[in-house]
């Protein structure tokens, strides 16, 4: 039963004494954000949420209360989908879209999300892209009405060592929350994140087109290997040893167009490219019509997204045109390179704490399909790429300096980076 | 004569460390030699080749680890491999399966591991996670500097059966005891994972000559020097500030 788009909601008033701090923490905030942009240190937003975290530490709950919230989480593809969600719903509610307030810079932990909620304080629909990390404490704290969960794969495993125990903090999330816990959106091709929605209410199950199953040999639930078998269009999996498997899913991407529960067939018409786009699309899509939006609506919206948080954005570097593409993990880079046509092609790693501080990862990229092209590499690691590049047989050249690797080109060219480079370019280009 | 057979076991439970990479590094490092090769790659369920001249395990989560034990326990022929004189190099929780036996899940439960190789692993009082530099000695008695991430929270003591692979500059290694990997016959295991053998070519070639049983020479590379040279020199500098 879909929600009622226009249902108001009011951001929770607190007592004073706690209005007051938090007042007071906002203000220093934006200060110190402010301060951040100037000196040329990015939007300041992460910043402004850590101070503000810090003067008053429950700033996250306070802020989340009494509005309406959709959260979105998953390995990959979060803020895309938090971009299209977003505009879906916003087209939705037409003249009073200013209702809506999300993260859409990416701060997707606590204080990115504290540090967005209060800069729009009377704002009552809040989409938020949420690091799979905070989604234990979203479904604690502000019990979202829909929670989209896109996809789990490997990810820094410097940090993170075992994908599973975060989508287990997920189920004891959604059992305690209960039937008060919110409507799950989720890909029903990742074995992983079906697990993880297991003790959940209620779930809206989507097919995507998923390419990436390296992560999920094994039966998240009792450990057994998954048996995999040919379906009409891809795959479908099912554990031999329990009862998981892949659900029946209502919304279903089939090309580049997404099919309806009640069979009816759209096509996106995205500005994003890629097919994983149209995974993200079908999944910001379901998550819209649930909350009240109708089809030709949110198609709208979404038709409107370029470049969220700069992904796919077209930007200028002197001369040099370039598109810029972010990969932060082998699925990331098993999409991303399909797309990267230019030739040469310039690919940037780096292996700073946001990227993960290992880059044993390269071994498990595809680069095998560049043969025949150029490839720059840049970024601190570049060495690392230029040996797997010479393994793969992938003719290139080391160009450690980004911006002497963007040269002055006369054609465009297509870049790929990890996250600290891609940070990087967008700031080189003015971006952000 | 028959193509050089690179047998990578397993790379959907063992294999989340980029560890595929030692085995195209194999591969291409005989290529480059204008020696044959063929890698052939054995998921669980298929038979293990008994004919492969090096067998590699990689890095993987705690139930892959007692999958694949329960796997190749039940197929069986890579102890025949190892018993015919093939190489078995095995990284990581790869390493830790081979030995006799090791630990998984919270409750710290002991599992049998395959025995090809006299360590035993238990929980460690820190899990290792870092860049880590070790010195090998060589056949020759000459000694190379071996440069890795490692990744584990197990630790690894040795039994009388097996010796150090080499000794610990910075990093945990087996056990924060100095000691780093184990040897014994030609079963090799060790702690950094993935890609060890492209950042230490002579490990790899060691690995192939040893399969072979014969000298391989050397193959310049001017790119792997200024990596070993550039990630050497990171893990020292970061390491003088542990
Ligand atoms: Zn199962």
């Amino acid at each position: 039963m879909p929600s009622n788009l226009t249902d108001p909601a009011a951001p929770a008033v607190l007592p004073r004494s706690a209005r007051a701090r938090l007042l007071a923490a906002t203000w220093l905030g934006n200060a110190v954000a402010l301060a951040s942009r100037l000196a040329g240190k990015g939007s300041g937003a992460s910043i402004r949420g850590q101070v503000l975290t810090w003067l008053a530490p429950e700033a996250f709950a306070q802020l989340l209360q009494g509005r309406r919230v959709l959260a979105v989480s998953g390995t990959n593809g979060k803020t895309t989908t938090t971009h299209l969600l977003a505009a879906a719903i916003r087209a939705g509610l037409g003249s009073q879209a200013d209702r809506l307030v999300t993260n859409a810079d990416g701060a997707n932990l606590h204080y990115g999300i504290a540090s967005a909620l209060s800069q729009r304080p009377k704002a009552d629909i809040a989409v938020l892209e949420t690091d799979e990390r905070v989604v234990s404490d979203m479904i604690a704290h502000a019990r979202p009405e829909l929670l989209v969960l896109l996809n789990f794969s490997r990810d820094q495993l410097d940090r993170h060592h075992e994908i599973k125990s975060l989508g287990r903090s997920w189920r004891v999330a959604l059992e305690r929350a209960g039937q008060a816990g919110p409507t799950i959106v989720a890909n029903a091709c990742d074995p992983l994140v079906v697990w993880s929605a297991g003790t959940a209410a209620r779930v809206v199950w989507v097919e995507t087109a998923t390419i990436w199953n390296a992560d999920g040999a094994l039966c998240p639930a009792c450990g057994t290997i998954l048996r995999r078998t040919p379906s009409g269009h891809g795959q479908r999996w099912d554990c031999p040893g329990c009862e998981l498997r892949q659900p029946e899913a209502g919304y279903r991407v089939d090309g580049a167009d997404i099919v309806l529960p009640d069979g009816g067939r759209v096509h996106p018409d995205l500005q994003v490219p890629g097919s994983f786009n149209v995974s993200n699309a079908a999944c910001a899509l379901a998550a819209a019509l649930e909350f009240g939006v109708d089809v030709e609506t949110a198609l709208a919206g979404m038709h409107t997204v370029t470049a969220p948080a700069g992904r796919f954005a077209t930007a200028s570097f002197g001369s040099t045109t370039a598109r810029l593409l972010l990969a932060k993990n082998p699925a990331g880079w098993a999409e991303a390179l399909p797309l990267a046509a230019s030739d040469p092609v310039i690919l940037a790693i780096d292996s700073a704490a946001a990227d993960g501080k290992d880059v044993s990862w390269l071994w498990d990229v595809p680069y095998e399909q560049l043969a025949g092209r150029t490839v720059i590499c840049s970024g601190p690691r570049a060495q690392d790429l230029a040996v797997r590049l010479s393994y793969a047989g992938v003719d290139h050249e080391i160009e450690p300096d980004l911006g002497a690797a963007l040269g002055e080109r006369k054609a465009a060219v297509d870049v790929i980076a990890t996250y600290t480079p891609f940070q990087a370019l967008l700031k080189m280009a003015g971006l952000r | 004569m028959s193509p050089v057979e690179i047998v990578l076991v397993y790379q959907s439970l063992l294999g989340i460390y980029g560890d595929r990479g030692n085995a195209m590094v194999l591969r291409q490092r005989l290529a480059w030699r204008g020696i044959d090769a063929v890698l052939t790659e054995v998921e669980p369920g298929d038979t293990v080749p008994s004919t492969g001249a090096v067998y590699l395990l990689g890095g993987g989560e705690d139930a892959a680890q007692v999958s694949a034990v329960k796997g190749l326990r039940a197929d069986g022929h890579i102890f025949d491999a190892v018993e015919r004189g093939s190489v078995l190099f095995a990284v990581c929780a790869g390493y830790q399966i081979v030995g006799n036996t090791f630990t998984v899940g919270e409750h710290d439960d002991v599992i049998e591991g395959l025995c090809l190789l006299d360590v035993t692993t238990r929980r460690g009082s820190e899990r290792a996670v870092g860049e880590i530099l070790s010195h090998w000695t060589k056949p020759d008695d000459t000694e190379s500097l071996v440069t890795g991430f490692e990744n584990h929270g197990g630790f690894t003591t040795l039994g009388p059966k097996a010796t150090p692979l080499a000794r610990v500059e910075i990093g945990i290694g087996n056990a924060n005891d100095g000691t780093e990997g184990a040897v014994q016959g030609k079963v090799i295991g060790t702690y950094p994972h993935g890609p060890v053998l492209a950042r230490n070519p002579e490990l790899a070639d060691h690995l192939l000559e040893l399969a072979l049983d014969r000298e391989l020479g050397p193959l310049p590379r001017p790119e792997l020097d200024e990596l070993r040279r550039q990630r050497v020199a990171a893990v020292r500098k970061a390491g003088l500030r542990r």
